[in-house]
């Protein structure tokens, strides 16, 4: 499984005040609340952790199909700048942040082994016909022919006629962002 | 406070959140947070905080597991008021 998250800094800057009293306790370990006040730059940190848990959220809930909100109990763990692990109730998702001036994203995966994952940012409004033409070019089927299917709790799956092209895929957006990223069957 | 009431503060505290203006406008207790207002996840901890601040009450991270629909903010609210 895969999942994603992606911050737009300077939305998260305006619309949420990481300094407000409560915001790092309700979402955030005590160890994970040190880590960030001692950081050099704390609201990057922030929102680091924040997307590291929100992309394991989205790896888990497309396996287990059920949607709840708890971020402080997947428990982030950096293993370099780019790289941790988060933990949530015996599970271990592995992920990969990467960083520009103006946004944060992540990529978590449940497993350690080497996965083909197709991932992109871009605008907003163009994600979903981004992932068909990336399909496009991965299947060979038209992008025309592809469609969005979501699961009960509104993952998002694309099939060609009836068929599953993506074994899992992960949709996020924020502000100006909207970021995709897929694994796809193993016949592709 | 009726379940009414409780609804119409709600919306104010959702309002600078949704992205959904059709959504918002259809407002009820089956809403649901981020499928029909589109907020951000990033979002829900501001709602999560303006619920304690306006209804003086705190809500503790069993509460905040359910905190994805109107429906389940009023129940929390509910009981959190009649349980002081």
């Amino acid at each position: 499984m895969i999942g994603n998250d992606v911050v737009d800094l300077q939305l998260a800057e305006t619309q949420s005040n990481w300094q407000r009293k409560g915001f790092l306790e309700k979402q955030f370990s005590l160890k994970e609340q040190h880590n960030i006040l001692e950081a050099k730059n704390s609201f990057l940190r922030v929102w680091l952790f924040w997307s590291m848990k929100e992309a394991a959220y989205k790896c888990y809930t497309q396996q287990y199909e059920k949607r709840f909100f708890a971020p402080q109990k997947f428990v982030c763990k950096l293993i370099s700048e780019h790289e941790g692990i988060v933990c949530f109730e015996g599970n271990e998702f592995y992920t990969t942040t990467f960083f520009d001036r103006s946004y944060v994203y992540t990529i978590a995966t449940d497993t350690q082994k080497e996965t083909s994952v197709f991932s992109s940012i871009g605008s907003p409004k163009t994600i979903d016909l981004d992932i068909k033409i990336k399909l496009e070019e991965e299947t060979g089927i038209s992008y025309k022919e592809i469609i969005q299917r979501k699961t009960p709790i509104g993952a998002p799956l694309y099939f060609h006629k009836d068929k599953l092209l993506t074994n899992s895929c992960s949709i996020s957006h924020h502000g100006n962002y909207g970021a995709f990223a897929f694994m796809i069957e193993d016949e592709y | 406070m009726t379940k009414e009431e409780i609804i119409i503060k709600l919306s104010t505290i959702v309002k600078p959140y949704i992205q959904n203006e059709e959504g918002f406008k259809n407002i009820s207790e089956d809403t649901d947070f981020m499928n029909d207002l589109e907020i951000n996840s990033a979002n829900l901890v501001d709602i999560v905080l303006d619920v304690e601040d306006e209804f003086n009450i705190i809500i503790d991270n069993d509460s905040m597991d359910k905190m994805l629909t109107i429906k389940s903010v009023v129940e929390i609210i509910k009981e959190k008021q009649s349980s002081e």
